[in-house]
């Protein structure tokens, strides 16, 4: 048993289309090296220097994760991971 | 298209007169290209040109929407003083970073100005495949009712 980790629409090519994916990590760094073994290319999407995009926000359960460990977060089986784009703009 | 009730409507502008001179932002969740609830939403950034949805609101919102059945058809923000055309930003803003691939794909960018704020614009934007199309915003008086007889 792993962590559920649902993909948004612009990575599910990387993906093969699925829009959600399992995998086993006892964090979100160790999460984002898990997806990339699946799905190479992903990690790059994810992430610049080991730390997550700015404007890409990763919640574990109902959290976020810059306001618990940001990469170094801990996973647990069962935890549901959702990668959300962030929405902004300005002119 | 993308159908929006006339009170509907109202609430977006007010949320950007409330919000002026800083831009506001929001989502809307529907289907089928028909707007059923706007959830006015704190700018996390806020200035009169710049605007970043709350991230944690924006996850509620997400989740509330889905658990509704519904899709996000669209979000909105203002530009205090400038068009209802999506801006550099905006477009950048709307792809993956480092890509073209459109975050939210479908979705319509509903641009308010309040160049005029007596008189504001808005304007639904499709900003996909690196172009902007604009989308028609019908205005319609409120949701039809489905009439059952017996």
């Amino acid at each position: 048993m792993g962590v559920k980790v649902r993909i948004p629409t612009p990575l599910q090519k990387l993906t093969n289309g699925k829009a959600e994916v399992e995998c086993s990590a006892k964090n979100i760094t160790e999460l984002v090296d898990a997806l990339e073994k699946d799905y190479p290319g992903i990690k790059d999407r994810l992430s610049e220097g080991g730390k997550v995009r700015r404007f890409i926000n990763i919640y574990v359960n109902d959290e976020d994760i810059r306001f618990v460990n940001k990469e170094e977060t801990v996973l647990k089986d069962g935890d549901n991971i959702s990668i959300v784009p962030a929405i902004a703009g300005g002119r | 298209m993308l159908t929006i009730t006339k009170t509907d409507l109202a609430r977006i502008i007010d949320h950007c007169l409330a919000g002026y001179p800083n831009e506001v932002c929001g989502i809307l969740g529907g289907t089928e290209g028909r707007i059923e609830k706007v959830y006015c939403m704190t700018n996390a950034r806020p200035g009169p040109v710049s605007y970043e949805m709350d991230p944690e609101e924006q996850f509620r919102v997400m989740k509330d929407i889905r658990e509704a059945g519904l899709s996000m058809v669209g979000m909105f923000h203002s530009h205090p003083g400038g068009y209802a055309y999506p801006s550099s930003v905006d477009v950048e803003k709307a792809y993956w970073p480092g890509t073209l691939l459109p975050n939210y794909p479908s979705a319509v960018y509903v641009i308010v100005s309040l160049l005029d704020r007596a008189r504001p614009v808005a304007r639904g934007y499709l900003i996909e495949e690196s172009k902007v199309s604009e989308i028609p915003l019908t205005v319609i008086e409120e949701q039809e009712v489905d009439i059952v007889t017996q």
